[in-house]
């Protein structure tokens, strides 16, 4: 087995996804998180370690991954959690993409340049980026084998994880728009993979960080 | 062969990589070009996933949907991804990156306040540079830097850095100059023999 370093914030954030692919694999790693005075020496100490400047990366035996979604597809490849075929794989990728939408709006809310430009962003994601994406992805979710399992093929993949990384702000802080329970599909696939051993371990022994 | 038609407005955007994936395999498709006046009644058909395009429609079976799925899945079927898990992880790496790039042009296409848009340029200016540093570099370490991104043959690392390069005008037509890797590349990527006599064929737009 590779050694493996992988290197981020004191936050679920970005390198989430690739830590739930660790868990569900039930592969050691080593979880490196800086803080920001830790990052700014970091980056001037070891620049070659963050090949674009930016964390999340993956050190495996002396290669060095950076891109979020390039280490936990890595990831995900390596341990059987990417999709059986090459169909099955870009649908997970789909997935993926689709929830990294989201994300975007959700950032654009919480961190947009003014409140007038927040308060637009919000609305914007809450009326229509979540509902237009969650509906697809519930219809997606539904198409296979009736959405009681898993979301491509018959078997936890990255796409699964993902989803879960990304709801847990959903569900922990936008409440108030209750906007995963308006899709009972999406909502059971939630509950039935933070139920899976290896997760529901990893979940209850991860650092407790707001984002 | 399956069947494939890719589904895009008539720009390069967020479908010529994949565009340029079927010319490098040499695998013939549908490029389909929705005018902008059809786009409205085709969402509303309901035969794109997330309401959006670029997709790719496979055999009249399924459809999928992201430009980059759909350009590593291509990629993946014609050999173009990489050899082994690191290899595709290390494309995939310039393929976000690149990203960057693409979303920081398009920006500045559509912004229509031209104290604004000269800002946003002068601002990507900087972003690019640290950018195509890292890239230069990247590319050095592949065996010296006079063959491809990733490992030592084409794949769509290549791709979508010769068609994000291709903005180039929009925010520093000479860029590349500095990087003499980079450029290198551009210019060996757009003689592969299928790339020229695609950059020849295809339809001329703006964006």
């Amino acid at each position: 087995m590779p050694t493996y370093k992988l290197k981020y914030f004191k936050n679920r954030g970005l390198a989430e996804p690739s830590r739930l692919v660790f868990a569900a694999a039930g592969v050691e790693y080593e979880d490196i998180r800086f803080d920001r005075e830790q990052w700014q020496s970091e980056k001037e100490s070891s620049s070659e370690k963050y090949p674009f400047g930016q964390m999340p990366v993956l050190e495996v035996d002396g290669e060095v991954i950076s891109e979020s979604k390039a280490i936990a597809r890595y990831l995900a490849n390596e341990f059987g959690l990417a999709g059986k075929t090459n169909l099955d794989k870009a649908k997970v990728d789909m997935v993926v993409d689709a929830l990294q939408d989201i994300a975007k709006g959700l950032v654009e809310m919480l961190f947009g340049k003014d409140e007038a430009q927040k308060a637009e962003a919000k609305e914007k994601c809450l009326t229509k980026t979540i509902p237009t994406i969650f509906s697809a992805l519930e219809k997606m979710l539904t198409s296979n084998n009736g959405g009681d399992g898993f979301f491509v093929g018959d078997s936890l993949t990255l796409a699964d994880l993902a989803f879960i990384a990304h709801t847990d702000y959903h569900v922990d802080q936008l409440k108030e728009a209750a906007t995963l329970s308006a899709f009972p599909k999406l909502t059971a696939l939630r509950e039935r993979v933070l139920e899976q051993p290896n997760i529901k371990k990893w979940i209850e022994a991860r650092p407790k960080t707001e984002l | 062969m399956p069947q494939y038609r890719l589904m895009y407005f008539n720009i390069r955007a967020r479908a010529e990589t994949s565009r340029m994936i079927f010319a490098a395999a040499g695998v013939e498709y549908e490029d389909v070009r929705v005018a902008r006046e059809q786009w409205p009644a085709e969402k509303a058909s309901g035969k794109y996933p997330f309401g959006q395009m670029p997709c790719l429609e496979i055999d009249g079976k399924f459809t999928l949907a992201q430009s980059r799925a759909i350009g590593r899945y291509l990629a993946n079927e014609y050999g173009l991804a990489g050899k082994d898990n690191l290899e595709k992880a290390k494309v995939d790496m310039v393929i976000y990156v690149c990203e960057d790039i693409y979303v920081g042009v398009r920006n500045i296409f559509f912004e229509k306040d031209e104290t604004k848009k000269a800002e946003m340029k002068a601002d990507f200016v900087v972003k690019a540079d640290s950018i195509l540093a890292a890239l230069e570099k990247l590319l050095i370490a592949n065996n010296g830097g006079n063959g491809y991104l990733v490992g030592d043959s084409l794949t769509w690392a290549d791709l979508e850095f010769f068609v994000r390069m291709e903005y180039a005008p929009f925010f520093n037509a000479a860029i590349l100059d500095q990087y003499p890797k980079l450029k290198a590349l551009a210019e060996r990527v757009s003689s592969v023999p299928e790339i020229a006599a695609w950059l020849k064929k295809r339809p001329k737009t703006d964006f």
